[in-house]
């Protein structure tokens, strides 16, 4: 069976996590990814790692193996002239070409959507930027950290208990992937729209704004409450927290009042429970100093797994704060078939995290590993494009590809 | 052209916030998002603070009305057989149906996927669920913020030699959401193609590991996890959030802590950033010359860094710094995204007349299309707000049926009927 975009074919000039990103979750479901890479240089994901022993290895860093499986690699520098003409036959031929080159290195290349409209109307240009592509702050410098921060994600995590700790960040990138995914969902908004008849269309997306458009209800407390939402306030809800186990970590989550009760009825009811101070969400949240500590030395005395299975038994939402390892081991990620074993020339076999979703009559499948830098450059420039071997020959000899 | 999505209609039977993220992507591009509310269980994101202007209400609730906007509210009694056939009817003028109910739910209802392709063959169904509708978990719940713990990025995210933490919001629900509205997309797309539709089993915690990838790959190659270090990076130093000036204003009494974060990629950029706080000899002092020394020495880099953050107002140090070449950026609290220039340029926010709570801003589309704008075109729904319109102009009930539909209970809260 193929997947859901088998057919569409989609051109990728992005660095490290975002348009990466976005292009792995439409390579997953069946399109054809190319990804450009700068000439020797390659994405700057192949040097961020993880790697195996602690070895750097442009083939062997796990960002870039995961972000790139499904794609095929050609080498290609856009910024001069025969580069930028072979970055046009390759739009030529797709219905998508999404980058993250920031807006003064596309205005540097001439990488401009009328131009590209132009040899190919139907195509849809994705630019994935940090700020978007207009405002104060188009052309500031960006990174993971400081995109976290100046969508507003950052601010309202962190220590409650000790005030001069700074904010927390979120582990990885996830600015990065959310970026990413909000950059997918909106291309396929625009190639949906150009199946219709919109024809093809330029999208850009603010990674920026992407962060700030998950922030739960902390942006709303202003125009809402005038409230400025922080990481010390009390919350709506508890408890909802981590506590430790003698053997690990366990999250506590009792949104509703029939989940509370029945956490109660696995603590044996002890008659603290019975207090007025405890006896809905709000005053919960009210006196969680309190509740904390009651809660602290009961749990301490569980473990993780079998706090995790009484509370599922009775459907409370609890769930152990798993380790990496145990991702890998759990039988039910097992018999769900989430962990695919991907071959790569290079970097050997290894479990990858696989299907976020299951589309049931076109699924999402590994069809090839991450490219090693150029891998596809023959295969591309003179299978598609048509160059001969000397032209090709040429142009690597120039540092074009 | 009008918008992408124009002309398709979705049933959203998902409830607090993943799944209304999912269908609010759909409303952004134009679809007429249906939410079928419960009379008597309203969905707790309405019952939720931030109440505007702190009076409870069903319809003043800031966590519903902004991921709601757009969609329209129906409100089916579905334990009603009436109110079940009227889903169904719905269902027959819908391209798409999301439900976020507990394994096996749908089933019960008679709304499982067999069931609906009778009513619309080329019906497109995601199912949004905890676990997954497979495996030995698939009846396990979760919510938003358990999938923070449950992935793994729990345990890598905090203080170095501290507790594992969350990461201060319900990323695990957005998370699902958006992964969510890219299958709904690409299904819409491969259908359009194809003429068919299909089911989706989409797993909140699967979709919740996909952006730990790496992390879990780097666990493959070595067995062993990264440790939790903060906001600190590997191979960048300084890499971290420095305290501030107060904000000016007291808010409640206290005040406002404000941080401005700062990422030194290289060593160039180490150089613009020591001469802009007016220290220029860090550059060449050996305890900081290079990468290894900065990350060797980085509790007294950030030390340095702090005293001169310490004397600024957080927008002050990021204009300087930003100036100067070097990556910073606020830690911006709502109020600053509130008042931020930039995206009030971009027309982020948007606020529309709410027939309760009047003009209030709310968080727009990350996104901007040429060809085929999308826009927020409605503040939230209220409780209900177009039940009968929905029933008499789409599935064609008479003024006398939907009467009867109100009478026998299919419609409105227990407690409200009145005979």
């Amino acid at each position: 069976m193929s997947g859901a975009l088998a057919g569409l074919r989609v051109v990728e000039l992005g660095e490290m996590v975002s348009a990466p990103y976005a292009a792995k979750l439409m390579a997953d479901l069946g399109a054809e990814v190319i990804k450009v890479e700068r000439p020797t240089i390659g994405d700057p994901a192949r040097r961020r790692g993880p790697f195996p022993g602690d070895r750097p290895h442009l083939d062997k860093s796990g960002l870039f193996l995961y972000l790139n499986s499904n794609k095929l690699g050609v080498t290609l520098d856009p910024s001069c002239p025969a580069g930028f003409k072979i970055l046009e036959q390759l739009a030529a031929n797709a219905d998508v070409l999404i980058h993250d080159l920031p807006p003064a290195e596309m205005d540097r290349i001439g990488l401009d959507f009328d131009r590209i409209a132009a040899i190919n109307p139907r195509l849809v240009m994705t630019s994935v930027e940090p700020f978007g592509l207009s405002g104060p702050c188009r052309d500031w410098r960006s990174s993971e950290l400081t995109l976290w921060a100046s969508g507003g994600a950052i601010y309202i995590n962190g220590s409650a208990a000790e005030p001069e700790m700074p904010p927390l960040k979120a582990y990885g990138y996830q600015a990065g992937y959310q970026g990413g995914a909000h950059a997918a969902v909106a291309t396929m908004g625009a190639l949906f729209a150009g199946v219709r008849g919109a024809g093809g269309q330029h999208v850009e997306v603010s990674i920026q704004e992407s962060v700030a458009s998950i922030t739960e209800l902390a942006f709303q407390c202003w125009p809402y409450l005038g409230l400025i939402a922080t990481r010390f306030g009390q919350r709506p809800v508890q408890p909802l927290e981590s506590f430790e186990c003698r053997d690990g970590w366990i999250f506590v989550c009792c949104v509703e009042e029939h989940q509370w009760r029945n956490f109660v009825k696995i603590m044996d009811s002890p008659d603290w429970t019975d207090e007025s101070i405890f006896v809905d969400g709000p005053s919960r949240a009210a006196n969680w100093d309190a509740l904390r500590l009651l809660l602290k030395e009961w749990i301490a005395n569980q473990s993780v797994d079998d706090l995790y299975r009484k509370a599922q038994a009775r459907r409370v939402p609890f769930a152990p704060v798993s380790h990496l390892g145990d991702l890998l081991d759990s039988p039910h990620l097992k018999a769900r078939g989430f962990f695919v074993e991907i071959a790569h020339p290079i970097a050997g076999e290894l479990r990858y995290p696989g299907a976020p979703y299951h589309l049931e009559r076109t699924p999402w499948a590994i069809r090839r590993p991450a490219p090693t830098l150029g891998q596809h450059n023959d295969e591309i420039y003179s299978g598609r494009l048509g160059l001969s071997a000397m032209e090709i020959d040429r142009l690597r000899d120039e540092a074009v590809i | 052209m009008g918008l992408p999505l124009e002309g398709i209609r979705v049933v959203d039977l998902t409830w607090v916030w993943a799944g209304p993220y999912l269908t609010l992507q759909l409303a952004h591009m134009g679809a007429d998002v249906i939410k079928v509310e419960s009379p008597d269980r309203p969905c707790i994101s309405r019952k939720t603070t931030p109440y505007a202007d702190n009076k409870i209400g069903l319809n003043r609730s800031g966590y519903f009305n902004q991921y709601n906007q757009g969609k329209r509210s129906i409100t089916l009694n579905l334990k009603i057989p009436a109110a079940l056939d009227a889903a169904r009817r719905l269902i027959a003028h819908c391209d798409v149906v999301a439900s976020n109910f507990a394994s096996g739910v749908m089933d019960r209802l008679g709304l499982g996927y067999d069931a609906l392709r009778q009513i619309r063959p080329d019906i497109i169904v995601i199912s949004l669920t905890g676990y997954g509708e497979t495996g030995p978990y698939h009846d396990y719940v979760a919510y938003g913020p358990a999938q923070v713990a449950l992935s793994g990025l729990s345990a890598l995210t905090g203080y170095r030699g501290s507790q594992p933490m969350n990461v201060g919001f319900s990323y695990g629900d957005p998370n699902a959401g958006i992964h969510g509205a890219f299958a709904v997309l690409a299904a819409l797309y491969n259908r359009e193609r194809t003429g068919e539709g299909q089911y989706i089993d989409l797993s909140q915690w699967e979709c919740a590991m996909a952006p730990l990838g790496e992390s879990i790959l780097g666990y493959e190659m070595n067995g062993r996890e990264p440790i939790r270090d903060g906001n600190r990076d590997p191979q960048m130093a300084p890499h971290g959030a420095f305290r501030c000036r107060d904000m000016a204003e007291q808010m409640l009494g206290r005040s406002i802590d404000m941080w401005v974060a700062i990422a030194v990629a290289d060593d160039a950029e180490f150089a613009r950033l020591a001469a802009s706080i007016g220290n220029p000899g860090l550059a060449s002092d050996p305890r900081y010359s290079s990468l290894g020394a900065r990350k060797l020495n980085e509790d007294a880099l950030e030390a340095i860094l702090s005293r001169w953050t310490a004397m600024l107002d957080a927008r002050e140090a990021e204009t300087i710094l930003q100036r100067a070449g070097v990556t910073a950026a606020i830690c911006a609290t709502n109020k600053d995204l509130d008042e931020s220039e930039h995206l009030a340029s971009r027309g982020y926010y948007v606020a529309l007349d709410h027939p309760e709570i009047g003009r209030r801003k709310h968080a727009g589309i990350p996104w901007i299309m040429s060809a085929t704008p999308c826009a927020v075109r409605a503040p939230a729904p209220m409780f209900g707000e177009h039940t009968d319109e929905i029933l008499t102009d789409l599935l064609g009930y008479s003024a006398d049926e939907v009467t009867h539909m109100h009478k026998i209970g299919a419609l409105d809260p227990t407690e409200r009927r009145s005979d």
